[in-house]
């Protein structure tokens, strides 16, 4: 991750918006840093460069994908629902899984 | 003209470009045009009726609708569990989306002689049960996607009619010629679906324009929400007020409008404000909504003049050209349509 020092904590936020509902819902996991390196290496196997397409269909989700330390995003991403596939979709489950249940749940 | 893959107003788009880096597709899509077509057998039915006395028997087209069963898996297009004259499968989801297509399709038929998405009696494609708890229902450019919902806050989205029909009118405004799905042309793409979603419903159950709810997704949140629908055209803002949903975040006016990137530029948020135009359209000129308000915004959307980019000042305008063409400058149908834009504070000549 750059400029991320190995011991530094780092949080990652998924905000998924979109579909027929137009409703928002957010997942936000902190690693403990035992795990750091899991979760880092499941960071830098997303491709954050890449280019956005654009959405097809209609009422999909739409994703945001960041990566902060502390205050600052170290990592920004923004993709059409198609696009959360790969690497994208094994960031996007385990920052659901470890999110604190209740976030958005009934 | 047989629908291919790729629609004919793109091949007609791409055969009279003159961009030399597009000059190998140019000839290849005029080959195309020029090709003759093979006719397609259109799907017919016969539909009796009463006039006063007189029994009348007509036909009509009639739709083809596939409903495909994804197993609770997001591999489309899934198994096909029920074809066009099947009887009832029993699983609750297939015929509810089987029903409510051809409710849409009536719609569609009889109050603008539109023969199916495409208006050449394409199939009706849709798979029920995708995804696991999936909370959502989508178009994917070629068929309709339901989810089940996860039992907690969405019940299920085949049990609204205003929902399947809002998902074929993406395909309809598709097929037209598209609005690009982000700010305000996606908020009139969700727009347009919407005000199709409420008038299927309407024309199903024969419902005036004062007598209508102008909810679109009632039945499909669970009991435990604190809310009616996903949205109220009639009060943009007001359909929930949930606990863990938050607030309905939808403006009903431009003093309102909100500016987001999420959700494609807030395509669902802003869609508020000509959702509630044509409330205030439908309303004024009263009856059925369909026969004036939504012939206005069905030529609208289908007079081929419509840029895919267009904001909400270029789209009122061309409503007011689509209501002079079929009712003349000096009718109530032009009157209303002006006020129903400065009701939402949509300025017609802004940027003119």
């Amino acid at each position: 991750m750059p400029g991320a020092d190995s011991d530094e904590r780092f949080a990652i936020l998924v905000v998924r918006s979109g579909g027929i509902a137009g409703l928002s819902k957010q997942w936000r996991a902190e690693p403990d840093p035992d795990r750091a390196p899991h979760w880092r290496e499941l960071v830098e196997s997303c491709p954050w460069d890449a280019p956005p397409t654009p959405p097809s269909g209609a009422d999909r989700y739409q994703w945001r994908i960041e990566v902060h330390r502390g205050d600052t995003a170290v990592h920004r991403a923004r993709l059409s629902d198609a696009q959360v596939e790969g690497p994208w979709r094994s960031l996007v489950d385990e920052v659901r899984q470890a999110a604190s249940p209740g976030s958005g749940a009934r | 003209m047989t629908p291919g893959i790729v629609p004919p107003f793109l091949l007609d788009r791409l055969a009279s470009t003159d961009d030399p880096r597009l000059a190998r597709a140019a000839a290849a899509a005029r080959k195309t045009l020029a090709m003759p077509r093979p006719p397609r057998p259109t799907r017919r039915r016969l539909r009796l009726s009463i006039d006063g006395d007189a029994l009348v028997a007509e036909a009509v087209p009639a739709p083809d609708r596939v409903i495909s069963d994804a197993g609770n898996t997001e591999n489309l297009p899934g198994r096909r569990v029920r074809s066009e004259d099947e009887p009832a499968s029993g699983d609750s989801a297939v015929d509810e989306a089987y029903e409510g297509l051809g409710a849409t399709y009536d719609f569609f038929w009889d109050a603008f002689a539109r023969d199916g998405i495409d208006a050449a009696g394409g199939s009706l494609l849709a798979t029920v049960h995708f995804g696991d708890d999936y909370d959502n229902a989508f178009w994917n450019g070629e068929r309709m996607v339901f989810g089940d919902g996860d039992g907690d806050v969405f019940v299920g989205f085949t049990r609204s009619l205003s929902v399947i029909a809002h998902e074929l009118g993406h395909g309809v405004t598709e097929a037209a010629g598209g609005l690009e799905y982000q700010g305000q042309s996606g908020a009139l793409n969700e727009s347009l679906s919407d005000v199709f979603g409420a008038l299927a419903e309407q024309h199903h159950r024969g419902e005036r324009a004062d007598e209508a709810s102008w909810l679109i997704g009632a039945g499909i949140f669970a009991a435990a929400v604190q809310g009616e629908a996903l949205r109220s055209m009639k009060a943009p803002g007001t359909a929930y007020d949930d606990d863990v949903l938050g607030k309905d975040p939808q403006p009903g006016h431009m003093r309102d409008y909100v500016e987001t990137d999420d959700d494609n530029g807030g395509v669902h948020i802003n869609s508020g404000i000509p959702n509630r135009a044509f409330f205030l359209l439908a309303t004024a000129l009263g009856g059925f909504a369909w026969e004036r308000a939504g012939l206005i915004w069905y030529r609208t959307l289908t007079a081929g003049t419509l840029s895919p980019t267009a904001d909400f000042a270029a789209f009122a305008r061309a409503t007011l050209a689509a209501a002079t063409t079929e009712y003349g400058e000096e009718s109530e149908e032009v009157a209303a349509v002006r006020a129903a834009w400065a009701g939402v504070g949509v300025e017609e000549d802004a940027g003119s």
